[in-house]
């Protein structure tokens, strides 16, 4: 696909971002009654929904149970509906299977697994709309899902995208500007301490401009972390009234 | 599904309630719970809907393609469901957990849709060349909380959010020698609309005790012996019989639960084409200021 | 079939030694083990091995319709097979989520950072393109799969050759290879991964971790690179929090690496197509027996014998014996200590004499005949008794209880077994430091561990 351009010469990329800005964010939690934890995230055009069940009993094998800490299950599936092309499958193939395991990787580095010995925590994410940044959209997702639910964490686990092409870091990078193989990195990071939690990237990108894209993907994870951050607080504060406390 | 525990002295009193026409959450026997429905929710599909009844939650996305038509029926487009429990409904439906259930509900809904009137109405118009090209539906299901009544749920989803569905209108130009070329048209808003006026609601009764009741929570459920499954349409002909569960039926109940069905699935189909269309004209009212609120 | 496990002490080993910034093999921490290149005699095939891991690759071209999406381009898919052959927990047929995780690291090493150029792979627009196959199979899995595998994949594919195509009009001619000259693939750069394994919440690191290293570390990070300092892939497995400039550092590190490699796969193609082209021989069966199973490598692999530095024995084995709870009443002559040698990389060779002589301290209960004596020249015999160190051996005399055995400074093993086993002191007889054939009527010191009770 040659010949789109990614940023204009104004400084514009194609939906009228500026390269630094991050999508429209809206998230909620609590969407579910059934399950511990839910929470629901709208990056731009990007629906994901998460569930968190959990801590409870080992499921299925027993062998499964550690006897230290408890264990991560998670699940990364997406809508037949969700892509432009209808989807086959909605999980099971090769992708789906390397982003369960690195969510299972991401999460397992941040619950504080060692209070709940013996014991499973089961995350599942189901992405409604895929518009780009999918696997950042379902971290955030899982982790104000996690919140909602009670488990412990070291931190907010932020995660995003950042591109870089022509010269110019772009953050946030949407499905069309994916397409242009453009040199693509994947964040999840904490944000207090600013240690990575899980790096991707992929299509090729000069060693000079690794550490100004690594500070451009800090900042963007930042950003997300004030919003996620907001969301949280607001959600409790409206259940403390729904309570009857003010 | 989930599996619920109930104690006997629970079960006896959602039978007795039901006796007196007076369920536990104050419903008559005949009455369906709160239903929400919004449409296109999705917007990388042609056409998509989200349905909320108390606490059952269906997805559902409609995207067309096209391929060649069957050989037995050359002037007709087809459906294709296709239903996917999400692990988030329950933690068993992990994997491959909720197959059973997913084939269940898919082989229902393509029995309901193959009446014939169904399928002559909805299914001409999405010919695009006979015998070469056609347009096929392929509906997909995202169920991501059971709460009783899931069939019913999935039905009046799919309803809904087929009379969305926006397929592009194909122009035929036919090429000298040979396959004749097709153009998609560029402009979102010239579109084919799905005629759903023969499309049927699915109606459960659950029998408990001696009577039945409409619209059966997870817990009037459990307390049910058998019931029946049916699929109506405006008119009041039932396209689809269906009864499931382990009880048995007498023929005399099963007629009984017949005509409340029909009654039940005449109102439902009446309510849900009157919102449908108010929400029609919402949407062409607002036009691109609207923002769909999906699950926010 | 399950993995044996690895123990809680070998772990601890492991994880004390790396510490020290020592590995098993004497390497460096940045440095590779051994690199071997061997190409097939069919265009495309390539073996490569680092240290003991083997990893065959193959690559195979086939004529398809394009991605409705992507018309111009051809199709480079890539597959990797981690059969049971390379380790008993690998299954065969269902990927696990490793073999996931090597597939999808060398997809996006090569596939998407585009190393080959796809749009020279299309024929007919729409129509008729190339889909370029590779297969990578593992034969031996003795840690670093990813990198090995690429190494692979890569040399596989810059060594190969399709064949060659006319287009005119609508007529779309693919000549045998006996009419036109195969064309090789256009390769735009060569992309390598370099993988760091992680240790102590990343304060060590250590690049190209063999099986061992890998079990017991915290992660592991994948930079895929090339020789132009591009970084091309970069990922980050495992329960651990990195900063950023841990990363910058690895990636440096990478760059550094990648040069050698790059260099050895070019020097390597160049070798097999100018054997091939002034018709000499060429394809594994020569390789393998000029580099594996030559009489030259033989020589090579011959080693002098080094001797180990004894002065702090005594202390030592003091302190080890001590440490284990003060059970015995050692006392250990520094004096009788003896030389320990290293024959063979692996095993280690002790005694007072050169000639070993009788045993000195079986206070002459037993006949000799029952007493072997350890055979000096035969350098497995120290390996094997090693092996069978921590073995029980019930004994007819009723004097004594368990036997077993204290090995002394034999740290070049890369033998992962247990190193310190108390020794009972029996019949109030003085354990002089030797104790390498205990009080077991012999038996120890055949190489095939025949036991004459």
């Amino acid at each position: 696909m040659a010949g789109v351009e990614v940023v204009s010469e104004q400084g514009f990329r194609t939906d009228g971002r500026k390269p630094n800005e991050l999508r429209r964010i809206r998230c909620k939690q609590g969407v579910f009654s059934h399950a511990d934890g839910s929470a629901y995230i709208e990056q731009g055009n990007t629906k994901v929904l998460a569930t968190v069940y959990g801590p409870h009993e080992i499921r299925g094998s027993r062998s499964k149970a550690l006897h230290d800490r408890a264990y991560v299950n998670c699940q990364f599936s997406m809508a037949t509906f969700s892509t432009g092309e209808r989807k086959q499958r909605p999980r099971g193939d090769r992708k789906s299977t390397e982003m369960t395991m690195h969510m299972k990787q991401t999460f397992e580095a941040t619950i504080l697994t060692q209070l709940y010995p013996r014991s499973q925590i089961d995350i599942f994410v189901e992405v409604l709309q895929a518009d780009g940044g999918n696997f950042a959209a379902c971290v955030n997702a899982a982790t104000l899902a996690l919140i909602d639910a009670g488990i412990p964490l070291k931190d907010y686990v932020c995660a995003c995208t950042v591109g870089f092409v022509d010269d110019v870091t772009i953050v946030d990078i949407n499905h069309l500007e994916e397409t242009n193989h453009i040199a693509e990195f994947t964040v999840a990071m904490l944000p207090k301490s600013e240690q990575f939690v899980m790096l991707e990237m992929s299509s090729r990108l000069h060693l000079d401009h690794l550490s100004k894209v690594m500070d451009m993907a800090t900042k963007a994870c930042k950003d997300v972390h004030l919003v996620l951050d907001r969301a949280v607080r607001d959600h409790v504060s409206e259940v403390w009234q729904q309570l009857g406390n003010t | 599904m989930t599996d619920l525990l109930l104690s006997e002295a629970e079960k006896m009193f959602i039978i007795h309630g039901v006796q007196d026409n007076l369920r536990v959450d104050g419903r008559s026997c005949d009455d369906y719970r709160h239903i929400e429905l919004e449409t296109d929710v999705v917007s990388s599909a042609n056409g998509s809907a989200r349905l909320k009844l108390s606490q059952t939650d269906v997805l559902v996305g409609v995207k067309a393609d096209l391929t060649t038509p069957p050989t037995d029926n050359p002037d007709v487009g087809t459906l294709e469901f296709f239903v996917d429990c999400s692990a988030n409904a329950a933690p068993t439906f992990e994997g491959r957990g909720g197959e059973d259930l997913a084939r269940d509900i898919s082989s229902t809904l393509a029995r309901a849709y193959s009446s014939d009137r169904c399928s002559s109405s909805m299914l001409k118009a999405l010919c695009v060349v006979p015998s070469e090209q056609c347009w096929v539906l392929y509906i997909d299901i995202l169920i991501l909380e059971c709460g009783g009544s899931l069939y019913d749920a999935v039905s009046i989803a799919v309803k809904a959010a087929l009379s969305s569905t926006k397929v592009p209108v194909v122009k035929v130009t036919s090429s000298d020698g040979g396959k004749p070329e097709l153009e998609l048209s560029d402009d979102p808003y010239d579109s084919l609309r799905i005629n759903v006026k023969h499309a049927p609601c699915n109606v459960t009764l659950s029998k408990i005790g001696h009577s039945h009741v409409v619209d059966a929570s997870l817990e009037e459920e459990v307390c049910s012996l058998a019931s029946l499954m049916m699929a109506v349409t405006e008119e009041g002909t039932v396209t689809m019989l269906k009864k499931s569960a382990c009880g048995s039926l007498h023929p005399e109940s099963i007629y009984e639960m017949l005509e409340t069905g029909k009654n039940v699935g005449l109102n439902l189909n009446k309510q849900l084409t009157r919102q449908l269309l108010d929400e029609e004209c919402l949407h062409t009212q607002m036009g691109t200021n609207r923002e769909p609120k999906g699950f926010l | 079939m399950k993995d044996h496990p690895l123990s809680n002490c070998e772990e601890k080993f492991v994880l004390a030694a790396i510490a020290e910034n020592r590995r098993f093999d004497g390497r460096g921490v940045y440095i590779y083990r051994p690199i071997v290149i061997l190409y097939g005699h069919d265009r495309g095939c390539c073996h490569v091995q680092i240290g003991c891991t083997r990893v065959l690759a193959q690559v195979s071209c086939e004529v398809i319709i394009p991605k409705q999406t992507r018309p111009n381009e051809g199709v480079l898919h890539m597959n990797v097979e981690l059969s049971p052959m390379a380790c008993p927990s690998f299954e065969a047929g269902k990927q696990s989520d490793y073999g996931v995780e090597v597939n999808r690291a060398l997809e996006r090493l090569l596939r998407d950072s585009l190393c080959i150029d796809l749009e020279s792979l299309c024929i007919m627009s729409g129509e008729k393109v190339w889909q370029i196959r590779v297969d990578v199979h593992v034969l031996n899995h003795d840690g670093n799969l990813i990198d090995c595998s690429s190494i692979a994949a890569i040399a596989a594919l810059s060594h190969f050759r399709r064949p060659d195509v006319t287009v005119s009009g609508e007529e779309v001619t693919i000549h045998p290879l006996d009419e036109k000259d195969a064309v090789p693939l256009s390769v735009n750069h060569i992309p390598l991964s370099v993988t760091f394994a992680f240790f102590d919440q990343g304060r060590t690191l250590l690049v190209d971790p063999t099986d061992q290293e890998e079990r017991v570390m915290d992660g592991k990070m994948v930079v895929g690179i090339n020789k132009h300092r591009e970084l091309c892939m970069l990922h980050v497995s495992g329960k651990m929090l990195v900063l950023q400039d841990q990363v910058v550092r690895c990636v440096n590190i990478a760059a550094a690496r990648v040069g050698e490699i790059t260099d050895l796969i070019k020097d390597t193609l160049e070798k097999d197509n100018a054997a091939r082209k002034s018709g000499k021989e060429f394809g594994f069966a020569k390789c393998l027996a000029d580099v594996i199973l030559g009489v030259d490598d033989l020589l090579k692999h011959y080693v002098d014998s080094m001797s180990v530095d004894t002065t702090s024995v005594g202390q030592t084995a003091k302190t080890v014996v001590d440490a284990d709870g003060n059970r015995v009443q050692m006392e250990v002559d520094n004096a009788e200590t003896g030389n320990v040698s290293i024959k063979v990389p692996g095993t280690g060779k002790m005694s007072t004499n050169t000639e070993g002589g009788a045993v000195t301290w079986c206070e002459g209960e037993e006949s000799d005949s029952d007493v072997i004596l350890l055979d000096k020249n035969d350098s497995t015999s120290s390996e094997v008794s090693s092996k069978q160190v921590s073995a029980v051996v019930e004994l007819s005399d009723s004097e004594e209880e368990s036997v077993l055995m204290t090995s002394q400074d034999l740290e070049r093993t890369e033998l992962s077994k247990s190193r310190a086993i108390e020794t009972r002191e029996n019949r109030g007889g003085r354990c002089r430091g030797k104790s390498f054939g205990g009080r077991n009527r012999g038996k120890r010191g055949r190489g095939n561990g025949q036991r004459y009770f």
